[in-house]
């Protein structure tokens, strides 16, 4: 035990130690590798995360459309994915052992395959620029993966639930709403905000679908570095800060939903805390 | 529940409509493309069969992005996949601070590439990064950022992706070793097994089917790899980091030559699906088991 402790106090130090360097910067207090030597540089102020909103005017604006981008298409990834993700799930055995790792390859097709023509069909049906293509875009995007998981989450269900309410008069509709989805809701808020994560920072989508008008935190990172414009190191470490903390704050809160993203769903999960 | 076919098509045709316009419709097309001329900046184009395909891989820049692409795959993959179950495997068991351990673990999944690009950058820079800190207080010299040099750039992006990929492993990996039933590690560890018995043995074994679909989407992001390497090195020193994506979109939305860049890009869309195909096959079969 003693070693585990070791273990993870290591890995802890490797994957947080930059991030902590990133945070320090952001409140003011940056490495001085000039002096010998090298000595901290600067106090401790808010002012760099304003000076964010200097250097590039439009960041806030830039939050708000990342915001409700990810936001929109999470909740339609969702809204397209769990049913299909059920009927799978209660499809005959075969066609499902077939299927269901389809979508795991299409959740690992790189857009980078698919984006230059939807660049151009975007362009043509004069959807270029606007939040719905790249709202329905990033939808498409993490569908596959969302579909893949909630079908994981759906087969382990048994059927008693829903035959009975069938046999009570209820539809397809109000089965899958009122009697599956309470059910299978955990894995659902999971699913839900590792998509959201992934929306929030994809970066070639909506860059193929705009031309500079809109744009997503994660593209005005990347105009700020590509145009070459200097960039002082603590505005920087803020902008990243800013741009984490919405994700961070979320994952915190649902920490406990999150362990229901089960890729595999083996036997019950066994719950812990 | 039985359903009928109509169900059926009532539940999956909202998805269909979305993957179709957005997804797999527009990668068909893309595909169809490839073998003629097309471009949005021409009116008219011709088939030309292969013609695209064979001027990409003719493309000295192509070649040396195919070769860095598979050297970064062969080396990400597998590290990632090392460190994140490590992660996972010393979070398996409950203890006290572990949820809190597993939110602060994931951290660096949730920070985007760009922004792991942007922070990489300074972190390894001259002035305020950490490796000149840590050498100044050594007494070395300032060294400049490893992401200049020709024979440590690669390498360098490998481990930023390690980096911010190995959490997000870890915490696909965790629900299934958790599922593990708690007297399979003690019989394991009764007849005195080291902890490699209990990794191979029992880990392994029971986790198969997410390690083989986790290192289906793991193959596919590294062929893909663009953001991350657009914000740290831009493809160079020379054309030491150029990845297919950066070739393909450069091609296509840089320098206008869009039958070249939709072409370059179907190699990589090609290449997924070629290890897709042996992925569905390993998955029905472990699945029909």
């Amino acid at each position: 035990m003693k070693r585990r402790a070791a273990l993870l106090t290591v890995a802890l130090f490797v994957f947080l130690l930059p991030l902590a360097w990133t945070a320090l910067a952001a409140f003011g207090l940056v490495p001085d590798n000039s002096s010998r030597p090298p000595s901290w540089a600067g106090s401790f102020s808010l002012e760099h995360f304003g000076e964010v909103g200097v250097a590039e005017p439009a960041f806030w604006q830039e939050l708000t459309t990342s915001t409700i981008a990810a936001v929109t298409a999470s909740f339609i990834t969702i809204a397209v994915s769990y049913p299909a993700a059920y009927a799978l799930a209660r499809s005959r055995s075969r066609i499902e052992s077939l299927v269901s790792p389809a979508f795991v390859v299409l959740a690992s097709l790189p857009a980078m395959s698919y984006v230059i023509p939807l660049s151009d069909l975007m362009r043509r049906v004069h959807l270029l620029d606007t939040l719905a293509a790249v709202v329905l875009s990033e939808a498409a995007v993490t569908a596959p993966l969302a579909v893949y998981v909630l079908h994981g989450a759906c087969r382990q269900l048994s059927a008693e639930f829903e035959e009975a309410a069938v046999l009570d008069g209820a539809g397809l509709a109000r089965t899958l709403i009122l009697v599956v989805l309470p059910m299978v809701a955990p894995a659902v808020v999971a699913t839900a905000i590792v998509v959201f994560v992934i929306d929030w920072n994809l970066l070639l989508v909506p860059l193929v679908l705009t031309s500079g008008e809109l744009k997503t935190v994660p593209l005005a990172m990347s105009d700020f570095f590509t145009f070459e414009r200097e960039l002082e190191w603590p505005v920087a470490a803020s902008a990243l800060v800013i741009s984490l903390a919405p994700v961070a704050l979320l994952v915190a809160l649902f920490h406990r939903a999150l362990q229901r993203f089960a890729l595999e769903a083996s036997g019950p999960e066994s719950s812990d805390e | 529940m039985r359903l009928s076919r109509r169900d059926r098509l009532v539940l999956f045709s909202p998805l269909a409509v979305l993957l179709t316009g957005w997804l797999v419709g527009p990668a068909l097309l893309g595909l169809l493309s490839t073998f003629t001329t097309y471009s949005p900046f021409t009116t008219s184009f011709r088939f030309v069969g292969i013609d695209n395909y064979l001027a990409v891989v003719r493309d000295p820049q192509f070649a040396a992005a195919a070769r860095n692409i598979a050297l970064f795959t062969a080396t990400a993959v597998p590290l990632e996949i090392i460190v994140g179950f490590a992660i996972a495997y010393l979070l398996r068991e409950p203890f006290r601070g572990r949820a809190g351990l597993r939110v602060l673990l994931l951290l660096p999944w949730l920070v985007s590439p760009i922004g792991s690009g942007v922070m990489w950058h300074f972190l390894l820079g001259t002035t305020n990064g950490f490796v000149n800190f840590v050498l100044g207080w050594l007494g070395f010299p300032d060294v400049s950022s490893p992401l200049g040099d020709l024979g440590l750039a690669l390498p360098v992006v490998v481990a930023v992706e390690v980096w911010r990929l190995a959490p997000f492993v870890a915490f696909l990996f965790l629900p299934g070793l958790s599922a593990i039933p708690r007297d399979r590690w003690d019989v394991a560890r009764i007849s005195g097994a080291s902890w490699l018995h209990e990794v191979f043995d029992v880990a392994l074994p029971a986790i198969r089917p997410l390690l083989i679909t986790v290192t289906m989407l793991l193959t596919g992001f590294a062929l893909g790899s663009f953001d991350v390497v657009l914000i740290l090195t831009g493809g160079g020193p020379g054309t030491a980091t150029m990845t297919p994506a950066l070739y393909s979109y450069a091609q296509a939305f840089e320098t206008n030559e869009w039958p070249a860049g939709a072409a370059s890009a179907w190699l990589i869309a090609g290449a997924v699906l070629a290890i897709g195909f042996v992925y569905v096959r390993l998955a029905s079969e472990s699945d029909s088991k």
